[in-house]
């Protein structure tokens, strides 16, 4: 049984889908520095625009809905990916009340927001995939071998991460934080950009004439440090190499490859290490983030809908605010070029070495 | 769908007296810095399971939770207002999902696939589901945790679960190895991701003749014997005993409205 996208929608920094991609060809960051959150220290941030981020979460949800085949959901599983789900709901409670009083059930932690939706839009059945920053990449994974046993038809996966103290104090705790806009891959990066998104794509089990299949998926954990990637990058490696495998596709088919890259020191050097070792044919390599920032757990599931429109719209994606790269032996295009583009990889990486892959082509 | 049960750890914390950080120094010999009692609970759980599991490196791991590691939240937070703390780097990990799959991955020398899945409405039931599909594709086996561990607050924990003030909770760890292949397996377990109503649950149940009837804390109808303590995952802790009492049993979980069933027989 084969796996559908049919239908998409999503919200970061930089816009919709549409003005999203405008922004990537056009190598504009959405990156914003910003002192919301640490008033002494301003860094970079990808904030989006709402009054109310449950509500911009069901009408992203609600688009998808009736851009597709279905009447409801009333048949459809929901996943969703997410690092911290409504750690900004607690947060609030937290701040206000200064204990644990006012705690609703419905408003914790990565619970809220399948609670949000199943509220509104009454799902057969949701569960939560909580892995940081593989979250929504991993749902991925699950919806493809859940419909490969027949389990479900409709799967409609939602990334979503909204900023909050946690996060945005927790990396910079860990000195991984830009004070500026995140330069992925080059070689005087200082950090990355932590962002808020919202993603949603319904995956079938039947295409429609403007599908994306997802192909293979991959996943492994190297287990090697807790914040740490291998650094001989046999993770990322072998994390792709199972994604290409199961969908059967030779390395030398891919045609672009949407890159994890954070602008994190560790993250990029090994990324660029992988993809290095694994794809000697040197496919175009661009990571999104220098635009949208880390949206963490949604990142999977945004980067997703990048990877469809890329393949639709045959455009490689530049690297945005790249200068002079460290690793030279990858194929980073400094603007956008037009490609045919079948196949494209989509890498996620995560702490604790909780590595994915999915690769997303065109129906044949 | 079925899976087979190739062995099996449990540990409650209202039936054994244990201190669990010091007896993964005492007797597994682990380095216990750096984490918190959620992840200490979740490697002991393994710990124990690898004493009678033969651990391959490349067996997946699957690891769910009723409430997750709600106390760094808490206390996090609480640093921040009462203190005036900044958020300290082990407390923000330790919150992470993965960072509990990690140390358990690393405590039991695995590599595969490494996922935490979170269900606010059937933890245990749709973690087995994804396990199925991911073991139809891979082939492997799986090791599966299902962790819930009472925080200071015990109130807390009521309120984030939605169960009563008076309900009593203990905190748990239940792991099993799975695998698709029934050679030298303890038990088979079989369920199905469809949900059902009242009227069918209740159709099942009057056709059963053969299993004894258990159903989780959750559910209010249906005079079956349920657990005397809650906890979310409690779904794993029945397999367990069922496969330690030799007793093949039907177990009902309940929320919301809809109820789903597991089938455990022993082999």
């Amino acid at each position: 049984m084969k796996t559908y996208i049919n239908n998409y929608a999503s919200r970061s920094c930089a816009g919709n889908t549409t003005e999203l991609m405008n922004a990537i060809y056009n190598k504009q960051t959405a990156i914003t520095i910003d002192n919301t959150f640490m008033e002494d220290t301003p860094v970079g941030l990808g904030k989006m625009q709402y009054d109310n981020f449950f509500s911009l979460l069901k009408d992203v949800v609600q688009e998808v809905l009736e851009s597709s085949n279905l009447k409801d959901f009333s048949e459809t599983l929901l996943i969703v990916g997410s690092s911290v789900g409504g750690m900004a709901e607690s947060e609030k409670h937290y701040f206000k009340d200064k204990n644990y009083t006012n705690i609703d059930p419905s408003r914790h932690p990565i619970s809220v927001i399948t609670e949000e939706l199943e509220s509104k839009f009454g799902f057969c059945d949701t569960r939560a995939i909580s892995t940081a920053c593989t979250s929504s990449a991993n749902a991925f994974l699950l919806a493809k071998r859940l419909m490969s046993v027949n389990a479900y038809k409709n799967i409609l996966i939602v990334g979503a991460d909204a900023l909050c103290y946690t996060t945005v104090c927790g990396f910079y705790a860990l000195s991984v934080l830009a004070t500026q806009e995140c330069t992925p891959f080059n070689v005087n990066r200082e950090g990355m950009n932590v962002a808020e998104g919202i993603a949603a794509l319904l995956l079938q089990t039947t295409a429609t004439k403007d599908s994306i299949e997802v192909k293979g998926v991959g996943a492994s954990s190297d287990a090697y440090h807790m914040t740490n990637p291998d650094p001989e990058a046999n993770g990322a490696i072998s994390c792709m190499k199972k994604a290409l495998d199961d969908a059967n596709v030779d390395i030398t088919m891919i045609d672009y490859i949407n890159a994890h890259g954070t602008g994190t020191q560790a993250n990029d050097r090994v990324e660029a290490l992988a993809i290095e070792k694994l794809f000697i044919s040197a496919p175009p390599v661009s990571s999104t983030k220098a635009v949208t920032g880390h949206t963490l757990g949604a990142a999977g599931a945004l980067e997703a809908i990048i990877s469809c429109e890329v393949i639709k719209r045959g455009i490689v994606p530049p690297q945005t605010a790249l200068q002079e790269a460290e690793n030279s032996n990858i194929n980073l295009p400094k603007e956008a070029f037009k490609k045919d583009i079948h196949i494209v990889v989509s890498n996620s990486f995560a702490f604790g070495g909780n590595n994915t892959a999915v690769v997303f082509g065109e129906v044949e | 769908m079925k899976l087979y049960v190739k062995a099996i750890s449990t540990y409650r914390s209202d039936r054994e007296s244990l201190d669990i950080k010091k007896e993964l120094k005492r007797k597994y010999k682990l380095d216990t810095r750096r984490q918190d009692s959620f992840i200490h609970l979740s490697v002991f759980g393994a710990q124990r399971l690898k004493e009678s599991a033969e651990i391959k490196k490349d067996d997946e791991l699957f690891l769910t939770s009723g409430v997750g590691n709600i106390d760094v939240i808490a206390r996090t937070n609480l640093a921040v207002i009462e203190k005036g703390e900044f958020i300290k780097p082990f407390d923000f990990i330790n919150m992470l999902g993965n960072t509990t799959s990690y140390y358990v991955a690393t405590s039991l020398g695995v590599q595969g696939k490494n996922i935490f899945d979170i269900s606010d409405s059937f933890p245990v039931l749709n973690s087995l589901i994804l396990i199925y599909s991911s073991l139809f594709h891979s082939k492997k086996e799986a090791l599966f945790g299902s962790i819930d561990l009472i925080s200071e607050s015990e109130e807390l924990i009521r309120r984030v679960m939605g169960i009563a003030m008076d309900m009593p909770v203990v905190s748990s760890v239940n792991y099993q190895k799975l695998s698709l292949q029934n050679s030298d397996a303890l038990a088979e377990l079989e369920f199905s991701a469809h949900s059902y109503s009242k009227e069918e649950l209740l159709e099942i149940v009057n056709r059963n003749t053969e299993r004894t009837i258990y159903k989780s804390m959750r559910c209010k109808e249906f005079p079956f014997q349920a657990n005397d303590k809650f906890f979310a995952t409690d779904a794993s802790y029945f397999i367990n005993y069922a496969i330690s009492n030799k007793e093949d049993i039907l177990y009902i979980d309940f929320f919301e409205g809809r109820y789903k069933i597991l089938k455990v027989s022993n082999l």
